[in-house]
C-alpha cells in the first residue's frame, strides 16, 4: 500500500512539473525566464550500448590480430574487419540526449538537438516565417508515426520540429498547442487532428 | 432478367438486416480496403473501391484505403467525405503492382491494422500483390478478411496457372469472397477451389449523377458510334479494326469516335489510312475520366468489343448517358443490362456488324432520358454498399481459428504447393511473433477517429455514427 501511494505521489509530482514519460521518451515543460521550453528526453538503451561496445571491441581485436600476425592480409581478416565495422555502425546507439523547442515571444522558435557528446545543434525560425504548425502522420515503407512540423513561408518542404526522434503524439500535442497559441493561428485546441493536414506528401 | 432488375433484392437486404439486428450483430465495422489499384490511377477497380468506401462511410462505418505510392503522392491523404488513404512508399514495378516480397509488407500492414483499430480487411483484385500480402498478414493476426475478384482469368496459359495458384493460396483461408457477376463467381470458384457458399455476387454500379444524358436529343441524320476503351488485345481492338471499315461501307451515315490509348492504337490508325476513313473515324487518344461523359453524349451507340469482361462498368456509364449499347457476348456482360438496352453479338466481325445494323434499326425507339432513369433504379452504389455490409456481417460471424486449425486448409492446395503455402504461413506467424516482441501492440498509437465530412454537414439526427474527435 505505501508503495502504491509513493508511486501516485511521484506521478502527481511529475505532472505538476509538466513531466510525462512514455517508453523511451520523457517530455518536460517549463516556462522559466520568460521562454516557453518543451523538452523531449531520449533514454539510452543499455542493451544497444553494450552491443555497440562489443562491436567496437571485435573491430579492434580484428585489427590487432591483423597487425600482430606475421601472415599477409588474408580474405578472412578483411571480412572480419568489414563485419566489425558493420556491427559497430549498425549497433551505434543514437547519440541524441534530448530535443527541445524554445518558444521566444515576439522573436520566434528555436529548435535544439542536444547530443550525448555535449554538442548542441540549434536552428532559429523567426516568427514571421512560420505560417502554421502541423501534426502529420508520416508513413515509411515499414511503419507510421506522428510528427510535428512547421509550415514555413517561401519554403517547399516542411520543417520538422523533432528531427532525430519520433515521440508519441501525446507528447506532441502540448507542443503543437503551445505553438498555435504562440502564433495565434486559431488552431482548434480540442483535438490534435480535428483538422487533418490534407496536403501532406 | 430477374437478376438484372434486382427485384426482391431490397426485401432480402431488409430481412437479413433485421435478422442481424435481432441477433445483435448489425454492428459498425472498421474496414481496411487494400489494393494496388486506386486513384490517381483510373479504372473499374479504382472506381469500385472509391464509391463503395464513400457509401460505407455514409452508412456509419469507418473506411481506410491502403495502396502504394503514386509518384510523389505518398503518406496519408484525405479525399472526399473524409476517406483516409495510406499511400505506402513502395514503388510499383510492373503494371502498377508492387514487387511481391511476401513478408516485407508485414510491419506496415500490422501497424495500420492496429493504429486504425481495423475489424475487417477487404482486398480487391486478384492481380494485386499488395492485396494478397495484406490478406495473408491479416489472417496471421486473426483478422476477418474479405476478397473481391474483379476480373475473369483463363486456365491454360502459364500466367493464368500461376495466378490461379496464388488465388488458391489467398482464398484457402478466407472468411468471405465477392464477385461482380455470376460468371465471375463461377470463374473464381473453378480457379481457386473455394466453397461456392462463401462467395457472394455483388455487382458494380454507376454514378448516375455524373453520367447524365444530353438535354437536347441528338439528330439521327448522322449516327455517331462511340468507342471508349484501352486499345489493347483484351479489349478487342483487333476486332474493331475489322468491324469499323465494314460498318462504314454499309452505312454511309455512320461516323465513329474512338477514345482511348494503348499498343493497338497504331493498328486502328493504319486501318483508317488504308480505307481513307479520316473524316469518318475520329481518334481522340486518352480521355480523362472527367471528360468521358462529354464524349459519350456526342454519340447514339456505344460499341464494346471486349474479348473478356467480368462486368464492364463502361457499358453502364454509356447506358446512363442514354446510349444504346452494342457489345460482345462475353463473361458477365449479358448479366449487366436488360435486353432492350443492349444488343449482344459473338466476338466475330460479321456478328458485330449484324448487331450494329440491329442497333441502328432500334435507335428511333430509344429515349435517353427514360434509359437514364431506368439505370438510376437498376444500379446504385448505396445498394452495393448495403449488400457488401451483409458480407462483412457474415464474415464477422465466422469462428476464430488458430494457426494449427488453418494449416490443413493450405495443405489441400496441392502436393507441393500445399507444403510450400504451409511453410510460408509458419514463417509469417514467426515473423508476427518477432514483430510483437520488437514493437508490442501497446506501443503502437491508435489514431483518433475523425468525424466524416458528410456527418458534419448533415443534420444532427443523421444516420451516420458521430465519431469522437479527441485524442
Amino acid at each position: 500500500m505505501p508503495g502504491r501511494q509513493q508511486a501516485a505521489s511521484e506521478t502527481m509530482e511529475q505532472e505538476r512539473k509538466g513531466e510525462v514519460s512514455i517508453g523511451m521518451y520523457t517530455y518536460n515543460h517549463n516556462s522559466d525566464s520568460g521562454f516557453d521550453v518543451h523538452e523531449i528526453y531520449v533514454k539510452r538503451s543499455r542493451f544497444w550500448v553494450l552491443l555497440s561496445y562489443i562491436g567496437m571491441v571485435f573491430l579492434l581485436a580484428s585489427v590487432c590480430q591483423l597487425y600482430l600476425s606475421k601472415e599477409g592480409l588474408s580474405t578472412g581478416s578483411v571480412w572480419s574487419i568489414a563485419f566489425g565495422i558493420l556491427v559497430a555502425k549498425c549497433l551505434q546507439y543514437k547519440p541524441v540526449k534530448k530535443e527541445s523547442v524554445v518558444i521566444m515571444p515576439t522573436f520566434g522558435v528555436q529548435l535544439e538537438i542536444h547530443f550525448w557528446s555535449g554538442r548542441v545543434h540549434r536552428r532559429f525560425v523567426p516568427i514571421g516565417k512560420i505560417l502554421k504548425p502541423l501534426l502529420n502522420e508520416c508513413v515509411t515503407p515499414v511503419t507510421c508515426y506522428w510528427s510535428l512540423a512547421l509550415l514555413l513561408r517561401d519554403e517547399e518542404e516542411l520543417r520538422l520540429v523533432f528531427q532525430k526522434s519520433h515521440p508519441p503524439v501525446k507528447m506532441l500535442v502540448p507542443v503543437w498547442k503551445a505553438l498555435c497559441k504562440f502564433l495565434n493561428s486559431g488552431c482548434q485546441t480540442s483535438s490534435a487532428v480535428s483538422e487533418p493536414n490534407r496536403s501532406e506528401t | 432478367m430477374e437478376n438484372v432488375t434486382g427485384e426482391g433484392i431490397s426485401d432480402q437486404i431488409e430481412r437479413f438486416q433485421t435478422q442481424l439486428q435481432m441477433d445483435g450483430r448489425g454492428r459498425k465495422h472498421r474496414i481496411l480496403m487494400v489494393s494496388d489499384f486506386f486513384f490517381p490511377n483510373f479504372g473499374g477497380v479504382e472506381s469500385h473501391i472509391y464509391y463503395l468506401s464513400q457509401c460505407l462511410l455514409k452508412l456509419g462505418h469507418k473506411v481506410i484505403v491502403m495502396t502504394h505510392a503514386y509518384g510523389n503522392r505518398s503518406g496519408v491523404r484525405y479525399v472526399t467525405g473524409g476517406l483516409k488513404v495510406y499511400y505506402v512508399p513502395w514503388k510499383p514495378f510492373l503494371m502498377q503492382n508492387t514487387l511481391p516480397t511476401l513478408f516485407l509488407t508485414f510491419p506496415i500492414v500490422r501497424t495500420i491494422l492496429i493504429r486504425e483499430k481495423i475489424s475487417v480487411v477487404h482486398g480487391h483484385q486478384a492481380f494485386s500483390t499488395l492485396c494478397h500480402e495484406a490478406l495473408m498478414h491479416a489472417r496471421t493476426m486473426g483478422y476477418k478478411v474479405v476478397f473481391t475478384d474483379h476480373s475473369l482469368y483463363g486456365f491454360a496459359d502459364a500466367g493464368s496457372i500461376h495466378m490461379n495458384k496464388v488465388l488458391q493460396f489467398t482464398l484457402a483461408d478466407i472468411d468471405q469472397a465477392i464477385c461482380v457477376s455470376h460468371t465471375s463467381k463461377e470463374n473464381t470458384v473453378l480457379r481457386s477451389g473455394i466453397s461456392p457458399e462463401k462467395v457472394f455476387m455483388v455487382p458494380n454500379a454507376v454514378d448516375t449523377a455524373m453520367f447524365t444524358p444530353s438535354p437536347d436529343r441528338l439528330s439521327c441524320d448522322e449516327i455517331v458510334i462511340v468507342v471508349i476503351s484501352r486499345l489493347v488485345y483484351r479489349k478487342g481492338a483487333d476486332l474493331l479494326v475489322e468491324v469499323i471499315p465494314e460498318v462504314c461501307r454499309l452505312f454511309p451515315k455512320v461516323r465513329f469516335i474512338v477514345g482511348g490509348d494503348g499498343p493497338k492504337r497504331v493498328r486502328i490508325e493504319e486501318m483508317r489510312e488504308k480505307f481513307s476513313l479520316q473524316d469518318r473515324v475520329e481518334m481522340l487518344g486518352a480521355v480523362p475520366h472527367a471528360q468521358v461523359r462529354s464524349v459519350l453524349i456526342s454519340g447514339h451507340i456505344f460499341l464494346n468489343s471486349s474479348l473478356t469482361e467480368a462486368f464492364c462498368i463502361a457499358i453502364l456509364e454509356a447506358a446512363s448517358c442514354g446510349l444504346l449499347t452494342v457489345s460482345t457476348r462475353v463473361g458477365g456482360v449479358p448479366e449487366v443490362l436488360p435486353d432492350d438496352m443492349v444488343v449482344l453479338a459473338e466476338p466475330a466481325p460479321e456478328d458485330m456488324v449484324r448487331a450494329v445494323r440491329k442497333a441502328i434499326d432500334m435507335l428511333p425507339g430509344i429515349d435517353p432520358q427514360v434509359m437514364h432513369l431506368r439505370m438510376k433504379k437498376l444500379y446504385s452504389w448505396d445498394d452495393v454498399a448495403k449488400r457488401t455490409e451483409i458480407v462483412y456481417d457474415r464474415a464477422m460471424q465466422s469462428p476464430q481459428t488458430d494457426l494449427l486449425e488453418r494449416l490443413p486448409r493450405y495443405l489441400r492446395c496441392g502436393a507441393w504447393a500445399g507444403k510450400l503455402f504451409c511453410l510460408v504461413m509458419i514463417i509469417n506467424y514467426l515473423l508476427w511473433c518477432l514483430l510483437e516482441y520488437l514493437q508490442p501492440t501497446e506501443g503502437i498509437e491508435e489514431v483518433p477517429d475523425i468525424r466524416p465530412v458528410h456527418a458534419r454537414l448533415e443534420s444532427v439526427d443523421d444516420t451516420c455514427e458521430t465519431q469522437g474527435k479527441g485524442i
